[in-house]
């Protein structure tokens, strides 16, 4: 499986790891994430709970194009779209196979489209509204909606330590590789080494996970003396936190318009059903 | 002097522990000191500086007893948030103190905690006291390690401590990183009056910047001295396993019965030239002689490499490389941070392809094999031996490699390298477990197992107590029975000066030197562009103008007394 170990070497760790980076950090330049992150979060829920009302194909259809318009303006990175695409074949044909073998015959591909769509609906705001905000503005939005304190700490850390990470599974990963041996016989299509890859990759987030539980000590620690706890249990610190946040007229416009262009759809969609 | 810090009587017990860490500490320590504590291993250091900030008792609770005052407060009767805004603590393992994305965010993190309405001017401040202007709104990830050792420390000083406390700062930094840190804990220490304290074993620091030293037996504190006497005391330090600085080391080898010697270069300059100025003999060098003859293990041919940073720029890590290895070389790469050493290990393993031009590792071009293969081959020891512990105990990682290939009889071979490396008693353990050193020689003894003919090492004594340096140093030199080659890449000019036969100064992705001992340590020029800083014994003999330079304490105490000796 000559492919499988060239395309490991082709896809560095270093080019993921950099475009992961860059949608949780990168897009200040976008109109979206001039935006208020609350507006944001809003606006993504309208989103995500609106194709489910909804059979009428122009509907979906108009939501889909104006999804696309939204995505495009963010400028999401080309490897989430090509995830999002390759999870998106998976998941049609799979479900396909199964109602295939359940007796759903042909007539069951255009109801699958039409969930499919939905689902592309809403990744596509999913990830217009992910790039454009990063995690900090992300975990602040929260804190302000209520949620624990400590939940939305964990969100802004839990990127920060991504690369770290990221890097550390990759030498982990490379301490397998090099150590172990790939099985000499290929087996039918390559199974064996598949399957070779598939164990090493599992088994190596193992020893990571115990080093980072041995140096999560030290940040607990520290996190004490830097006022974490103290801020906790204080309303004017968070106050404080969260006083560059401020819903303005940019905003509200953008919602107002949001709603507005869904109106338009939906009537369109009602006089016009496909 | 006004008093800061008071520790009276203090006992201290971790719970579940058999023995008492600290047992009757009395300590003064007064305003405006920069105090070096020192120690051996486990002998309570970092416990007792826990204790000043309040996270002993307050966080790590335990039997406590007796009192420490900071100020005038008892920090039994004091919150640890209240503590730390007076005792800044910078950590030894300092990465895992940064909880936030970016500089900046960082800095203003403990200010906006403990909610000071100026966090942002705190911030700023802090951040322009340690110089960090241009690099503010970087990420953390994107920092050198000395950046981030500063990062953490002017988080630390936004909140404006009275005291800073600093573990072990040389210990995880590059020499030319840790003279930058204890430059500006100086610059605090003497503009801003800040009391400074650091867990020091790098005695040639203390040196140069300590005012005074505190000594700790097994959690006691023996005495606390001046500088210059605690540095003299050179029988009971060497029996604690520290080790003076190499002036004071040799001034003393030269005359036993002095009270106080010369304890850093600027001293040792002074000392050493009022006295000695005519008897130097000369020594003969043993000159680097390139070989021609033999066939290379590994060549590089004409080899480019290039990657992409995060802003799209396009970065040159290595530049048109023509080298070759042969049997029997001790290599050792120097150079900046980024001069394109670890690219360099990295393509010798074939983890890394070249851009351009072509390496050949044993015969084998590393285009056409596959690192799997060329692992055969080529072992390569990271520099956190933590990514290398993929098994449940130690002796299986060592057999890891062996069991895969379904070796016969590998309990005698693995028997052998175990106790080579001094492992009988750890190969059970987890090696997540094990102390530093330990650590390290478990890692050797991964890559050993693994029967290479070249063996390479990323900064294999960096982060190591002096103990576990020189233990350290006596196992690479026992892998020659194994393997054909080692490279190591390092910023330790000890172990440069101590074992290298051969020594490559990369800079900017290109060889600027190829040479041996003498070629580095006596080219004033390389040095300074390089920032290299050679052992203070090497310097010494420079500065003192002899030719050729001492490579150790023993020959500059020789030739100084007169007897030639053959330099190594």
């Amino acid at each position: 499986m000559k492919l499988f170990s060239d395309l490991i070497a082709k896809i560095s760790v270093e080019t993921i790891k950099m475009e992961l980076m860059k949608t949780a950090y990168g897009t200040d330049d976008t109109f979206l994430s001039k935006l208020d992150s609350r507006i944001l979060i809003v606006w993504y829920l309208i989103f995500a709970i609106l194709p489910w009302l909804f059979f009428n194909k122009t509907i979906i259809i108009g939501l889909l194009l104006f999804m696309i318009v939204m995505a495009s303006m963010s400028k999401v990175s080309k490897l989430i779209v090509a995830l999002l695409s390759f999870s998106l074949i998976a998941e049609f044909s799979s479900i396909f196979i199964v109602s295939y073998f359940f007796g759903g015959g042909v007539e069951s591909i255009g109801p699958l489209i039409l969930l499919s769509t939905k689902l592309v609906i809403i990744a596509l705001a999913s990830i217009s509204i992910f790039t454009s905000m990063d995690p900090e503005k992300f975990s602040d939005a929260l804190l302000s909606f209520g949620l624990s304190g400590r939940y939305c700490f964990g969100v802004s850390y839990g990127y920060r330590i991504l690369p770290l990470l990221f890097e550390e599974y990759n030498n982990i990963f490379n301490s397998f590789r090099l150590r172990g041996k790939m099985p000499e016989q290929k087996g039918f299509l390559g199974w064996r080494s598949i399957y070779y890859y598939l164990k090493i990759i599992i088994l190596g987030f193992y020893p990571m996970i115990l080093n980072t539980a041995k140096r999560i000590r030290t940040t607990v620690e520290a996190l004490e003396l830097k006022g974490f706890t103290y801020s906790l249990d204080n309303e004017e610190v968070k106050k404080l936190k969260l006083s560059y946040m401020k819903v303005g007229k940019q905003d509200i416009l953008f919602l107002a318009s949001s709603i507005c262009i869904v109106a338009i759809i939906i009537t369109i969609g009602k006089i016009y059903p496909l | 002097m006004k008093e800061i810090l008071r520790v009276e009587d203090l006992t201290f017990q971790y719970p579940g522990a058999d023995e008492r860490v600290l047992e009757n500490v009395n300590l003064k320590i007064n305003e405006g000191d920069f105090v070096a504590i020192i120690g051996s291993n486990g002998s309570g250091k970092t416990t007792l500086c826990k204790t000043f900030n309040g996270l002993i008792p307050h966080y790590h609770v335990g039997d406590f007893e007796g009192r420490v005052i900071v100020g005038s407060d008892d920090t039994t009767q004091t919150s640890v948030s209240k503590l730390a805004q007076r005792v800044g603590y910078v950590y030894q393992n300092f990465e895992e103190q940064l909880v936030r994305p970016t500089v900046y965010d960082e800095v203003t993190f403990a200010p906006l905690n403990f909610g000071f309405k100026d966090y942002k001017k705190r911030g700023q401040a802090a951040i322009e006291l340690l110089g960090l202007e241009p690099i503010k709104h970087k990420f953390i990830w994107e920092l050198s390690g000395g950046q981030k050792h500063l990062v953490a420390l002017a988080g630390v000083l936004a909140l404006d401590p009275d005291i800073i406390i600093i573990d072990e700062p040389v210990a995880q930094l590059d020499p030319a990183n840790a003279i930058e840190i204890y430059e500006k804990l100086k610059y605090l220490n003497e503009e801003h009056g800040k009391t400074i304290i650091v867990i020091e074993h790098h005695t040639e620091f203390i040196g140069d910047y300590c005012k005074s030293v505190v000594m700790m037996g097994r959690g006691y504190v023996a005495w606390h001295k001046p500088v210059k006497q605690a540095l003299s005391r050179i029988d009971e330090l060497r029996e604690k396993n520290i080790f003076p600085p190499q002036v004071t080391q040799a001034a003393y080898e030269l005359s036993v019965s002095n009270d106080t010697y010369p304890i850093n270069l600027d001293e040792g300059l002074d000392y050493f030239s009022d006295i000695s100025k005519p008897s130097f003999t000369t020594a003969r060098r043993h000159r680097f002689t390139k070989k021609i003859d033999i066939e290379p293990v590994i060549t590089f041919n004409n080899v480019k490499h290039s990657y992409r940073t995060l802003s799209k720029d396009k970065r040159v890590a290595l530049n048109n490389l023509n080298i070759s290895f042969y049997e029997g070389d001790r290599v050792a790469l120097i150079g900046n941070n980024g001069a394109g050493k670890s690219t360099l290990l990295k393509m010798i393993t074939g983890l890394i392809k070249p851009s351009q031009g072509d390496a050949i590792v044993c015969g084998n071009n590393t285009r056409q094999i596959s690192s799997e293969d060329l692992a055969e081959e080529v072992t390569y020891i990271y520099q956190n031996p933590e990514e290398m512990f993929i098994s449940d105990n130690i002796r299986q990682d060592i057999e890891y490699y062996l069991k895969s290939r379904n070796e016969e009889n590998l309990d005698e071979f693995v028997d052998q390298i175990i106790e080579t490396l001094g492992l009988e008693e750890l190969q059970d353990r987890d090696g997540r477990l094990l102390s530093g050193g330990q650590q390290r020689r478990a890692s050797l003894a991964i890559g050993t197992a693994m029967k290479p003919s070249v063996i390479l090492l990323d900064e294999p004594t960096a982060s190591l107590d002096i103990v576990s340096r020189k233990e350290m140093l006596n196992m690479i030199e026992k892998l020659e029975e194994w393997v054909k080659t080692v490279i190591v890449a390092t910023h330790d000019m000890q172990l440069v000066s101590d074992w290298a036969d051969r020594i490559i100064v990369l800079n900017e992705g290109e060889i600027l030197k190829d040479t041996d001992q003498y070629g580095v340590f006596e080219d004033g020029e390389l040095l300074s562009k390089t920032h290299i800083k050679p052992p203070q014994i090497l310097e010494l003999s420079r500065r003192l103008k002899m030719t050729p330079i001492a490579l150790s304490v023993e020959e500059f105490v020789n030739r100084l007394g007169g007897e030639e000796v053959e330099a190594i």
